[in-house]
């Protein structure tokens, strides 16, 4: 009993806080989903009509789509990318240190000061990347215009995310015991026979965290796109938790929009139902990678 | 024994996290608290009236400091104002204050209407004298300083838009004047690009990563030709026409059909395109009267600019130039010092003070007797952008509101992307009207809006009212 009072007393700060400042929020903002409610005025109960007007909103679906655009780039560029960095830098090869440190320099950097940077760096005028295709001989591309703009977004959301994964990546490596390396190399295994059949299924539980870790972040990731693009051109890079995100905090570039926490709600509950679907459908699929060696 | 103690901790634990969530309460020295007695007003008693004076404009801030401290050493009536400059998030500081009794006496007015609706502003009707409110006569608007006829909020300093032009790109295109119609723009935009594409220089750009690139051009020209309303919603039949973009949507199209806009305008900012300009990159845009502080401050020129009245559709204006402007400072409903705190107010709108702070470059007044006092800023280029008689202040539109009801994309993303992809502009305006007026239609069925059509408005009726003697 005492020790049970003693729990209660060191978890109550945090309980505390968590309720405050995690749960209640959320409450807060989910009973006005049966509202109309711009921030003043009596919320006017309206039922389910939020939610029809979520299934009406081809906006709303356009922007789910691009997110599944923008996660699914994200993924097939980032996990690889960073598996591999992991595997070369889990060896004993020279100045490892550093390049780990490098790769994993854009972690710490904050998204919306480098979403500047490379909004300066992509523009089509005077940015870096053009001039340097013109010297080349191959023009210049409107890198943030309608037609690339999703492939620059996911382009820089890979950059920043490749020294995180390929972090965590490194953690499960280190975690295999070498004496299976050893006792493959005595079989005469080469390296691509190491990395399928020894190094993935081993990685198997942590990839599995990891991948999960990229779908939730990648679904709901969107700073970096506000900065770049503010969901632009016309839309093309609107994703979910940005078309949520300007339902309740309009863009001061959207002067004279309002508020809408009533409808936002809605969008916000459906935006956290889909992700929570997308990911318990990867945890089904993935559960062949849960089995521990 | 241990129980006894983990008791106590649980209550201490409890009492200090209750008393750091209410220490704020107890803390009222921000501002006026709703239950003081309002007997001191005044300050007959002998104590000074303190007022708290909010606002989030910091570019003026030395000079109103000087102001308020000119005041409280001057005024007979013992008033004594602290200003409080807000930084970011003025709105939600201003929010928090009112719900927990802690607002400011007078405030500057962040979103107008919903701050009558909320309760937090008091009307100024019963506090002004017939003299006084008479120099405002022609800058009062329903919803915009006005709601269900009483003043809540006096206009200042406004917005005045303008075609800013690159003097020299203009001369090297063999150009003598700025635009004065739709066509003319599209053409000198062609010839600048002619010559200047070699050196990285376009005719004409718009900040199109956001709505406003639509809505700078649009909005100047659209009412300055036709004066139908702002944002789409036509005044006399009190709904939404887009059609009266029709014809700027076109030319903005052409000028990208033709190459004459700055590559990359579809991700341009607007300080991008200041930076462009300022390096003589760009022949033109469309922008308010902050680009002379713009070019003196943030990005210094050699560039030879000026900045010339927005062209109309034919040449033949039917409307009245919009000026953004309506409303500046409020008294809050909450105060016990309403008329001490106008008297505050009173003082900011002397002539003389109004007349240093337009002179000294902070702003250029909405208000024709300030515009009769003061003599011409001192900052380069700021003389294309002072009054005439083509400006005005328009009554508000639903817009914002309708908006929050509408279903699909935008007016200003449509248009925008026809402007940068083209398609079929007859179709982009019909769904936009269908849309707005469904939606404009339940806003006002749930009482959101009570905008309704005023079929007697026309906007040349508001001609010259900014300027004396029009």
């Amino acid at each position: 009993m005492r020790k049970k009072i003693h729990a209660y007393i060191f978890t109550f700060p945090s309980i505390f806080l968590t309720l405050t400042l995690g749960v209640y929020p959320i409450f807060w903002a989910l009973r006005y989903m049966f509202f109309d409610y711009q921030g003043f005025g009596e919320p006017r109960f309206i039922g389910l009509e939020n939610f029809a007007r979520v299934g009406r909103d081809t906006q709303f679906w356009q922007s789910v789509w691009n997110t599944f655009i923008y996660t699914g780039g994200k993924l097939i560029l980032t996990l690889p990318m960073s598996l591999i960095l992991a595997v070369i830098l889990n060896r004993a090869i020279r100045g490892r240190q550093l390049l780990r440190s490098v790769y994993f320099l854009p972690t710490i950097f904050s998204a919306s000061v480098m979403s500047i940077v490379f909004y300066i760096i992509f523009n089509s005028y005077n940015g870096v990347v053009n001039q340097f295709l013109i010297k080349m001989g191959f023009g210049s591309l409107d890198w943030l215009g309608a037609k690339y703009a999703m492939l620059t977004v996911i382009l820089i959301a890979v950059w920043g995310a490749v020294g995180n994964y390929m972090l965590l990546f490194l953690a499960g490596l280190q975690n295999i015991p070498d004496d299976v390396y050893e006792a493959a190399s005595l079989d005469g295994v080469n390296p691509a026979q190491r990395l399928w059949y020894i190094t993935m299924p081993m990685l198997g539980p942590v990839m599995q965290m990891i991948i999960m870790l990229a779908i939730t972040t990648s679904l709901k990731g969107y700073e970096s796109i506000m900065v770049l693009t503010e969901g632009g051109p016309f839309g093309k890079t609107e994703v979910m938790f940005l078309y949520l995100y300007k339902l309740f905090f309009p863009l001061v570039s959207d002067s004279g929009s309002v508020q809408n926490i009533g409808y936002g709600s809605a969008v916000g509950f459906t935006s956290a139902v889909i992700v929570g679907v997308i990911t318990l459908i990867y945890f089904k699929i993935s559960k062949k990678l849960s089995n521990t060696y | 024994m241990m129980k006894k103690w983990a008791k106590v901790s649980t209550i201490a634990l409890m009492a200090i996290s209750l008393a750091a969530c209410s220490s704020g309460n107890a803390n009222n020295s921000g501002g006026s608290n709703n239950s003081a007695p309002s007997n001191n007003e005044s300050g007959t008693n002998g104590e000074a009236v303190k007022l708290n004076f909010w606002t989030m404009d910091r570019h003026d801030m030395e000079f109103m400091q000087e102001k308020v401290d000119a005041f409280n050493s001057s005024n007979t009536d013992n008033i004594e104002v602290e200003m409080t400059v807000m930084a970011d998030n003025y709105n939600q500081a201003l929010e928090v204050a009112f719900s927990s009794n802690q607002a400011p006496d007078i405030f500057k007015v962040y979103d107008f209407v919903t701050g009558v609706k909320k309760g937090y502003m008091t009307p100024l009707d019963d506090l002004m004298s017939d003299e006084f409110k008479a120099q405002f006569e022609s800058v009062l608007a329903e919803n915009v300083n006005m709601l269900d006829g009483k003043i809540y909020s006096l206009p200042n300093t406004g917005q005045y838009w303008r075609l800013i032009y690159n003097k020299d790109l203009f001369e090297q295109a063999g150009l003598t004047e700025a635009p004065k119609t739709l066509d003319e723009m599209v053409e000198a935009a062609k010839k600048i690009t002619e010559v200047g594409k070699a050196d990285g220089a376009y005719g004409f750009a718009s900040n199109f990563k956001n709505g406003s690139g639509f809505t700078r051009p649009a909005w100047a020209i659209a009412t300055l030709s036709k004066g139908e309303g702002l944002e789409g919603y036509n005044i006399n039949k009190g709904e939404f026409d887009f059609n009266v973009y029709r014809e700027v949507a076109e030319a903005l199209h052409q000028m990208k059909e033709d190459g004459s806009m700055m590559p990359g305008v579809e991700t341009l900012d607007i300080d991008p395109l200041r930076a462009q300009f300022a390096q003589g990159k760009i022949g033109m845009y469309i922008n308010h009267s902050s680009e002379p502080a713009v070019y003196t401050d943030q990005f210094p020129t050699d560039v030879n600019w000026e900045a010339a009245v927005v062209p109309s559709i034919d040449g033949n204006p039917q409307g009245a130039l919009w000026v953004n402007a309506g409303n500046y400072l409020a008294i809050s409903e909450k105060t016990p010092h309403k008329e001490a705190a106008f008297k505050f107010m009173e003082y900011l709108y002397g002539t003389e003070l109004r007349a240093e702070y337009q002179e000294e470059g902070y702003g250029i007044s909405v208000l024709p007797y300030v515009n009769e006092a003061a003599n011409e800023p001192e900052l380069n280029g700021i003389s294309g952008f002072l009054p005439t008689e083509n400006d005005a202040i328009y009554p508000a539109s639903p817009a914002a509101i309708t908006e929050s009801r509408l279903e699909g994309l935008k007016a200003t993303d449509a248009l925008i992307r026809y402007i940068l992809t083209g398609g079929d502009l007859d179709a982009t305006i019909n769904d936009l009207n269908t849309r707005y007026n469904q939606a404009l239609e339940a806003v006002r069925s749930d009482g959101s809006t009570t905008i309704e059509a005023d079929p007697s408005f026309n906007a040349n009726d508001l001609r010259g009212s900014l300027v004396v003697g029009q």
